[in-house]
């Protein structure tokens, strides 16, 4: 049954990542590994979200062992959503690093890198468990280090520090939240976890002491990834100086690993019907306060900025700031449009760098007070940026629009001040990504050209066609994805809202995993069983319960 | 026997900590070396005999895998330990690699000059007249 072996989504990035370390010098044998691997994941990862029904997990146990103590993966709509996303922003960064890479680079450890990096960032989509997160937070880590310094420039030197030193920091919280929790709950499933919570809640009992504090480290570390307001210093320095197809994939998916994961463990664990509402519980208000000021704060900084790098980098930050407002919200209708804005953020967000890489292609330098009129030589890739940014502001006929509406309309419609001035600033920072983005394409594009190139110093025009041609592939592959997402917003809100019933109505998904009925599908029957629980508990391990506690 | 594993667990953290903020990167990578080990302590000493919540209790069960009722420690966090050594170990490999290729490239090892060569804007007061007083 090759359904069941949803491993292989990891396991083809890792053998494809050593047969590159073998072919280690023999570059067009290393792309072909690499895009046949790609393009089987995008497949694979394709089909299984289209064969999933309401409610379906698909559920591997690694080693064989039941479901707390093993090592579970489970792809559910969720995850699905997330891989066939992931895989095709791979592809198309991969592509696209076929032109715009320096050779000498390409010969290094580029190949083996990239795929190590796209097994760690699938594996954090698929793994069931939050040590298995951290496992696979590691492995993306340290291929995203080691990708940083490829080049190894003084001033990337210097960013790479910054980036590596975060993120172990980072990583040691994690390790040690992912402890705490353990040792609170005796159990690391998310399943499991969701399950012990909500019983708790049924019952009526106080959750664990520094229970939210141990989420607070977590939703630290997710908001760390995701680059959210305090967190976010970090991303346009790191971006600013790695080749720029290194760069666009970590856009498309490094940060959204980070809301993913919060995706995953909010309304499940730290904001679970129930513990939402607890008076002790500060994970919405923080989260919902960092939202707005990173939508805001985010685009305000892109404003001034002339390099289109650091300007893209700047909004990628600031439409974080969406993503964590719509998780924040927890209606059904704000998560399904929060999954389908983040799968479409992925797509655009690396069409634009990419485009970006084109451009530096072409003119040399991304510095938009020393390029324009592109327009005029490349309306071809005018029309791919212009149709990605106005996919990014979220304008009707594109991508973006579909899942900007369901977030703000659910922030209108759920009511109180607080949720109103956050919409408010989700509008105000669409109506400023609509300037700077007009800007940057007026700028680069429309304006009559004052390019910087002269002939000496730049490659030959036959140079350029070829540096761009694999470039050009990769964006029109994304900037089609997107429209299509567009165009077929009804099936693709169907599935989102697929992935958000699992999410609140987590009953199918745990006793999927569990593989036997362990927590009843009805609220009612779920009150009920937690109460027999409790007091067939409370007969039984009176004697013990002083020992446990000492 | 708990508050001296905590005392050792906070130490260790404030020490990583004073490091990490350090502006040579031997320091730094010292930090990260140090601060993984006070991560593992703590899960160590989070870690006793297999708990199970139940309701409001918290009552002991077996080891998962042996099944036997006798009370023995949870192999389970010392198998998140082991893992998260091995992966410090690698970490710390590569950030010594990475130092090491840093000072062959540019002769510096001081974040501030690192930053400084080529963007004036990181350019901090003093930073060169630390490193001569250093060397």
């Amino acid at each position: 049954m090759l359904m069941t072996w949803i491993i292989l989504l990891v396991a083809t990035p890792m053998f494809a990542g050593i047969a590159t370390t073998c072919f280690r010098g023999h570059v067009s044998a290393q792309r072909f590994i690499g895009v046949a691997a790609l393009i089987t994941n995008v497949m694979l990862a394709l089909s299984w979200l289209l064969q999933l029904g309401p409610g379906g997990v698909f559920v591997q146990q690694v080693g064989g062992w039941a479901a707390p103590f093993g090592i579970t993966v489970a792809f559910d709509s969720l995850s699905g959503i997330c891989l066939v996303a992931a895989n095709l922003v791979g592809l198309a960064a991969y592509l696209h690093s076929f032109g715009s890479l320096r050779p000498r680079t390409e010969k290094g450890w580029f190949h083996p890198l990239f795929h190590l990096l796209m097994m760690g960032v699938n594996y954090a989509f698929l793994t069931g468990d939050l040590f298995n997160l951290f496992v696979a937070f590691e492995i993306m880590l340290m291929a995203s280090y080691a990708m940083l310094c490829i080049g190894a420039s003084r001033e990337q030197l210097a960013q790479t520090y910054k980036y590596v030193i975060l993120n172990l920091i980072g990583s040691t919280i994690f390790v040690l939240a992912a402890g705490l929790m353990y040792g609170m709950m005796g159990t690391l499933n998310y399943a499991d976890l969701a399950r012990i919570v909500a019983n708790m809640v049924y019952a009526g009992d106080p959750m664990p002491t520094g229970f939210f504090a141990v989420s607070l480290m977590l939703v630290f570390v997710f908001a760390l990834k995701a680059a959210v307001f305090p967190l976010w210093f970090w991303l346009p320095d790191t971006y600013h100086t790695s080749p720029i197809a290194v760069c666009a994939m970590f856009s498309g998916l490094l940060t959204k690993v980070g809301i993913y994961a919060m995706c995953r463990l909010y309304p499940m664990i730290f904001a679970a019907p129930g513990v939402r509402e607890m008076s002790d519980n500060w994970i919405p208000i923080v989260l919902a306060s960092a939202a707005g000021a990173t939508m805001l704060l985010g685009i305000l900084a892109a404003l001034p900025l002339t390099n289109i790098r650091r300007i893209l980098a700047c909004t990628l930050i600031s439409h974080m700031g969406y993503l964590i407002f719509g998780i924040v919200l927890l209606t059904d209708a704000s998560l399904s449009g929060t999954l389908y804005y983040m799968a479409q953020h992925m797509l655009v967000m690396t069409a634009l760098f990419l485009c970006c890489g084109l451009i530096e292609i072409k003119a040399g330098t991304d510095d938009l007070s020393k390029i324009g009129g592109l327009c005029k030589d490349s309306p071809w890739l005018g029309a791919l940026f212009l149709v990605a940014s106005m996919s990014l502001v979220g304008l009707p006929p594109f991508s973006g629009f579909y899942g900007k509406v369901l977030i703000l309309g659910e922030g209108f419609g759920s009511g109180g001040v607080f949720n109103w001035i956050l919409t408010g600033i989700g509008l105000l920072t669409g109506a400023l990504t609509l300037l700077v983005m007009a800007k940057v394409w007026s700028l680069a594009f429309w304006m009559p050209g004052r390019s910087v190139r002269n002939s000496s110093s730049y490659p030959s025009a036959k140079l350029i066609a070829a540096q761009t041609r694999p470039g050009y592939l990769a964006v029109t592959l994304l900037v089609s994805a997107s429209l299509v997402m567009a165009l077929g917003a009804g099936p693709t809100l169907r599935i989102t809202d697929r992935a958000t019933m699992g999410l609140s109505e987590p009953a199918s998904y745990i006793n999927t995993v569990f593989g036997r009925t362990v927590f009843p599908p009805s609220i009612a029957a779920r009150i009920e069983d937690s109460r027999a629980r409790r007091l067939a508990s409370e007969a039984s391990a009176q004697p013990t319960r002083e020992e446990a506690h000492r | 026997m708990t508050l001296l594993v905590s005392i050792c667990i906070g130490v260790i953290f404030a020490v990583s900590f004073y490091l990490l903020m350090g502006k040579e990167l031997k320091e730094v990578a010292m930090g990260v070396f140090l601060i993984g080990h006070a991560a593992n302590l703590g899960i160590l000493a989070m870690s006793g005999q297999p708990l199970m919540v139940v309701g409001s209790l918290v009552e002991p069960k077996g080891p998962p895998i042996l099944g036997t009722g006798r009370p023995m420690v949870d192999p389970l966090p010392q198998a998140l330990i082991l893992t998260a050594i091995v992966i410090g170990f690698a970490v710390v490999a590569f950030l010594l690699t990475l130092l090491v290729a840093t000072y062959r490239r540019t002769h510096e090892l001081w974040i501030d000059d690192l930053a400084a060569e080529g963007n004036p804007a990181f350019l901090i007061d003093g930073a060169t007249e630390r490193k001569n007083a250093a060397a």
